[in-house]
């Protein structure tokens, strides 16, 4: 490779580009996507509703007729009072985390000087980017996007929601400069600046795990989030499993050398054990009415395929270090789905524990033919699915733009 | 002015029209699970007989709110006279709020697209200068009080000042202004309606708890976004 001082982009043809096959396969991913926002524009903004006013001056409206019949019959909108956070914030959390995560070691890697992963950081640092945006992009279609310049006129700095904003208005071009950095800098003046913004990017991404431990802990009701121990922590090894597992199939599908496969296969052994650890010890910790639903209760089934698949498969499949690859890829793609199922723990258990315990003397039912609910648990609607599901096209439409545009193929190919 | 509500549950006949008036007046989006005020029910046993409980409950506008410390864009907020409020064209609707409030009093309202809740009818009487709401006022067992907790001399105080009352969920230390008056004369049935490890309080017991919780969160007070 000769010396660069700035960006080289690939010569590739529209053909090779756009009909390039992973570039298909996020085509199917983003038409799912958008499948799930048109579905989910319509349920937010444009289902019927009506007040007691339209019922009493629209007496024969048909809107009115739809609306009421929506109200009685209804699945009562599209967020439920007993469960607010859903799949979108599993997503959000997931896929931020994760892609933070990514980022975080290949600065660790780079500050450390480590030869096998500086050179594939320009690729894992795409690949950590693009999942950061898919979970930014989820997160937005969460919100109500009509009011979101409220959030610009109206700072709330003791508000953990609020804090992201800044947070990530700082966070994300700083990982673009740094990926433009990793990519063309050869001269001794910008390696300092290099080092300077990797040193500043682990600052900021230590903030973020800080600030989204806080976006949970200050709902003080939800005791599975209160009471979780150390849980920036929990964020920190949890991501740091499934971003080692996501690095490391990369590195398998691109046949990267064996001293870096090596060095994440021992990291994934260490954190997947950490985490093991971690839920193990967490559970004594956590408020027992919560810790009842996940351990025995209606989750069990999803906290144990959880530890099956993120702790117990992967130990066995990597803890001798066996040559099989099918064992190595089984292992992080086990470990991929696996923590992507506890954060659905986390989020749903978070919520499970009903609040309409108001009175201390039991759950509390709202009509005489209802049902007493001593957990909740509600299936997100299919738009929601279908979003969270398609985000994974925003993390493959991304990587692979930049990877076929930026990155330089020999490097990726052979793992020099 | 620090707005609150005593709440004689025991009279409550679960006639529901509280929950009417309140979506008449405030103009609350129809649908069951839309409520700013509800009468929810506990069904337990009494030597093998059904017996249920009728708890009428709305927010509580807690003076110590964790929904106005989590909202990013200031729509939950405290306004004059204590009371917690939403301005719905600032919500971006991140379910913060839902998720901070331990008695599940908000909901989303699906005509504005943003979290509504009980503001004590400020929009529709309190800003006129009437001191009661749709729902004590519809009531025909007079359950509901609203007053001044301030003003010792209100009707609100002086019916604290004789009867004993708790709070819901005091262990969120969130100061909940929604005072329940313990059941009279009735230690057999009513009781059964108050957990064991309920505190029961008199109103010099929970007044320094008041003023303490209104001292820390007063500075946040704004005027009421309408």
């Amino acid at each position: 490779m000769e010396n660069r001082n700035t960006l080289e982009v690939n010569k590739l043809t529209y053909k090779e580009f756009f009909l390039d096959k992973v570039m298909l396969i996020s085509y199917v991913f983003l038409a799912l996507f958008f499948f799930g926002v048109v579905e989910m524009v319509y349920e937010r903004y444009f289902l019927l509703s009506a007040t007691a006013a339209d019922a009493g001056l629209f007496p024969g409206s048909r809107a009115v007729a739809e609306a009421m019949k929506e109200a009685v019959f209804g699945n009562g909108g599209e967020v439920k009072r007993e469960a607010p956070w859903s799949l979108y914030i599993v997503n959000y959390i997931y896929m931020v985390y994760v892609g933070s995560g990514i980022i975080f070691i290949v600065a660790i890697g780079e500050l450390l000087e480590n030869k096998e992963i500086k050179n594939m950081a320009a690729a894992f640092l795409s690949l950590g980017l693009a999942m950061v945006i898919a979970g930014l992009v989820t997160i937005l279609v969460d919100l109500n996007v009509l009011n979101l310049l409220s959030m610009l006129l109206s700072p709330q700095f003791s508000s953990g929601m609020w804090l992201m904003l800044p947070l990530y208005t700082v966070y994300v071009p700083l990982v673009i400069l740094e990926i433009y950095l990793v990519l063309s800098h050869k001269d001794a003046w910008i390696k300092k600046i290099a080092y300077a913004i990797i040193i500043l990017s682990l600052l900021v991404e230590v903030i973020e795990f800080y600030v989204q431990a806080k976006l949970f802990d200050m709902n003080s009701a939800r005791h599975l989030w209160t009471t979780y121990p150390l849980l920036p922590l929990y964020f920190v090894v949890s991501s740091f499993t499934s971003s080692l597992a996501i690095m490391s199939l990369y590195v398998y599908l691109n046949k990267g050398n064996f001293m870096l496969r090596y060095i994440i296969e021992r990291a994934t052994l260490y954190f997947v054990l950490a985490l093991g650890i971690y839920e193990a010890v967490s559970y004594l910790f956590i408020d027992k009415k919560w810790a009842e639903i996940i351990l025995f209760g209606d989750f069990k089934y999803w906290f144990y395929l959880y530890v099956f698949l993120a702790v117990l498969l992967p130990l066995a499949l990597l803890f001798k270090h066996y040559m099989n690859i099918y064992f190595k890829i089984t292992a992080a793609f086990s470990i991929i789905l696996g923590t992507f199922l506890g954060k659905i723990v986390f989020v749903y258990g978070g919520n499970a524990y009903p609040m309409s315990d108001r009175f201390g003397v039991g759950f509390e039912k709202y009509f005489e033919y209802d049902e007493v609910k001593n957990v909740i648990f509600f299936m997100p609607p299919f738009s929601e699915v279908a979003i969270v599901i398609g985000s994974v096209g925003i993390v493959l439409i991304i990587f692979r733009a930049v990877d076929l545009l930026l990155l330089p193929k020999k490097l990726v190919e052979k793992g020099v | 002015m620090n707005f609150a509500m005593s709440l004689d549950y025991q009279s409550c006949i679960d006639c529901k029209a509280c929950e009417v008036a309140c979506k008449e007046e405030n103009g609350v989006q129809l649908g069951a699970d839309k409520q700013r005020i509800w009468v929810s029910q506990v069904e337990t046993s009494i030597f093998g007989q059904p017996f249920i409980s009728l708890h009428p409950s709305q927010c509580n506008h807690c003076l110590d709110a964790p929904c106005v410390d989590v909202c990013p864009t200031g729509a939950s907020y405290f306004a004059l006279g204590g009371l917690v409020m939403t301005d719905k064209d600032t919500c971006i609707l991140c379910k913060g709020c839902m998720e901070a409030c331990p008695y599940d009093a908000r909901f989303v309202d699906d005509t504005h697209v943003a979290v509504d809740k009980c503001s004590f009818c400020y929009e529709t009487r309190l800003v006129h200068g009437e001191m009661t709401t749709a729902c004590q006022a519809t009531c025909p067992t007079k359950v509901r009080l609203l007053g001044d907790i301030d003003d010792e001399e209100s009707d609100l105080v002086q019916l604290l000042k004789k009867r004993k009352f708790y709070v819901l969920k005091e262990e969120e230390k969130t100061v909940p202004k929604l005072f329940y008056l313990l059941p009279e004369h009735d230690d057999y049935f009513a009781m059964n309606s108050v957990s064991p490890d309920t505190n029961i309080y008199t109103w010099d017991e929970y007044k320094p708890i008041i003023e303490a919780a209104k001292a820390k969160r007063k500075p946040q007070w704004k005027t009421v976004i309408l």
